[in-house]
């Protein structure tokens, strides 16, 4: 499935705990915000947000990511544009 | 099987989580003395600054506690363990029997022996509520001054200058971070606040606060400053007295092995109130940082329920002091290193510590040098030699 993965970058902090969980979905920059990869890789130029296929594993591990994020500073949509995550 | 979780900060309420997702038929309590669900203590700052609005600082609703089935006790605290017996006993003189104890209490704020209107602390959602009513009623030409010099002064410092106030800096060290920073890396942070026009007062110790009800000014060994609102962030002292008086080892907290089990069988410890052996580094440790709570609420929540695991994390902390980007990997503490290598300068703008035992490197702390932070992460986590890391 596709999912829509955004870093709010006046959000991140840096605190890496993304990058922990998701080292291949996420990396930090020069600034020590969190963008976003598409399996390790960049297919398009470094951005905050991008659209990735996943299996159902790399879901639950994303969101697994986004959970443990102290800011709340990642979100993720389906391919409808529904909020997974954080929960509204 | 019954579960005690002690805390529900984000170690404890993720133990619970972790717990209920593996087990759905076990009882869970998790004693909380605070209210309030979980909140995010990292976003306080972004609150106050009306960065995110009161509401987003939560991670948790209060019906999430129910529909997990975790018994949610509020506004109580535990004050007394029985090993023998296995239960621990409640403020509200409950009993509470367990299987297993998870110890995840955190860190209760060390204050200053005085209290008036305008002196504020940093930890909790109601010290922030507190220190958002108090900046509201600042007059125009208000003065801040802050005690302290570790992560929490950082907060203080960017909260006032988001508010314009002229600010007063004074810790007993010569600099900030004395146990972990050396000189170049203190001077750069100094030079930093100062030329931002923070009053920075180094060796300098808190005598007593000036004012009726009201704050006016603080007394140090350096004189009288002017202040209308005090941060005060000299660190925390958990209250270990019930762990001491059932036998638990405890040292700077509470000591465990690398499966975050205590010397007491069925207790367990995880969050900042752990002071477990770290594998990766060789010795006993405690974080203090986000990732480290919640990576060790889960981890606790697996041993508990019979995995066999060590608990294996490099874990940093990542802040800013008026722009200037601090990071701290792995264990910093210079005492117990066998060397400190120092890169980069005052003059360069940036340094960053290398924190070398026994050959390895197992810890760094970077100062304007964002870019060290994969390379040492990465050499701390494969237990590089020193003379193996090489960094530009
Ligand atoms: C303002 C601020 C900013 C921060 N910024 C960052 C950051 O940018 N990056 C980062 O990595 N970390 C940051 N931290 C640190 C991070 O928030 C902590 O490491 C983390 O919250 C620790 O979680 P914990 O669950 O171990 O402890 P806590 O969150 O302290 O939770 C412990 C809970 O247990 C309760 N309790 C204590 N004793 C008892 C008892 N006897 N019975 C019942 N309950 C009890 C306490 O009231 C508390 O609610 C920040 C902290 C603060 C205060
Ligand atoms: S966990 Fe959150 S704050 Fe930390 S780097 Fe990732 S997005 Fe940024």
């Amino acid at each position: 499935m596709k999912l829509h993965i955004k870093v709010d970058p006046d959000l991140c902090i840096g605190a890496a705990s993304c990058v922990t969980i998701a080292p291949e979905t996420f990396q930090l920059n020069e600034e020590n915000k969190a963008y976003v990869l598409d399996h390790g890789t960049e297919p398009t130029p470094r951005t905050y947000e991008r659209v990735i296929d996943v299996t159902e594993e790399e879901k639950e591990n994303l969101i697994l990511a986004a959970q443990s994020c102290p800011t709340l500073a990642i979100f993720i949509f389906d391919e409808a544009g529904v909020q997974l995550f954080p929960d509204l | 099987m019954r579960y005690v979780i002690v805390g529900g900060g984000v170690a404890g309420t993720t133990a619970a989580e972790a717990l209920r997702k593996r087990d759905a038929k076990s009882e869970i309590t998790l004693v909380s003395e605070e209210h309030h669900p979980l909140y995010s203590r990292v976003l306080l700052p972004h609150y106050l600054k009306g960065k995110v609005p009161r509401e987003r600082v939560f991670l948790k609703k209060e019906a999430w506690y129910g529909q997990q089935q975790i018994e949610w006790l509020t506004g109580i605290a535990c004050e007394h363990l029985d090993p023998r017996n296995q239960f621990v006993g409640l403020t509200d003189g409950r009993e509470l029997p367990y299987d297993r104890l998870l110890v995840a209490t955190g860190g209760e704020v060390r204050t200053v022996d005085a209290d008036l209107r305008g002196v504020s602390y940093l930890r909790t959602l109601d010290d922030a509520d507190h220190l958002a009513q108090i900046l509201c009623e600042q007059p125009a030409d208000a003065r801040a001054v802050i005690f302290g010099g570790g992560f929490i002064a950082c907060e203080y410092l960017n909260l006032f200058s988001h508010f314009r106030l002229p600010t007063t800096l004074f810790h007993r060290g010569a600099h900030f971070w004395t146990r972990s920073l050396g000189e170049e890396a203190g001077a750069l942070i100094a030079k930093h606040l100062t030329e931002r026009g923070v009053e920075l007062h180094t060796r300098t110790q808190f005598v007593n606060l000036l004012g009726e009800s009201e704050l006016t000014g603080v007394v140090t060994s350096q004189g009288e400053h002017a202040a209308h609102l005090l941060g005060v962030g000299i660190g925390t002292s958990p209250d270990f007295s019930w762990l001491k008086a059932a036998g638990v080892d405890v040292g700077a907290g509470v000591r465990t092995n690398a499966f975050l089990e205590t010397n007491i069988p069925h207790v367990y410890a995880a969050g900042d109130i752990a002071e477990f052996f770290d594998e990766i580094v060789g010795r006993h440790i405690q974080a203090g940082n986000w990732m480290n709570a919640m990576s060790q609420g889960r981890a606790a929540a697996h041993i508990m329920s019979g995995e066999r695991e060590p608990f294996h994390l490099v874990s940093s902390y990542a802040t800013n002091a008026l722009g200037l980007e601090i990071i701290f990997v792995g264990d910093t503490l210079k005492d117990a290193a066998d060397e400190v290598r120092v890169l980069g300068s005052v003059h360069a703008l940036g340094v960053t510590q290398i924190f070398v035992r026994q050959g390895r490197v197992v810890g760094g702390v970077l100062i304007g040098r964002n870019q060290d932070r994969a390379a040492i992460t990465k050499a701390i986590q494969e237990q590089k030699t020193a003379s193996e890391f090489e960094i530009c």
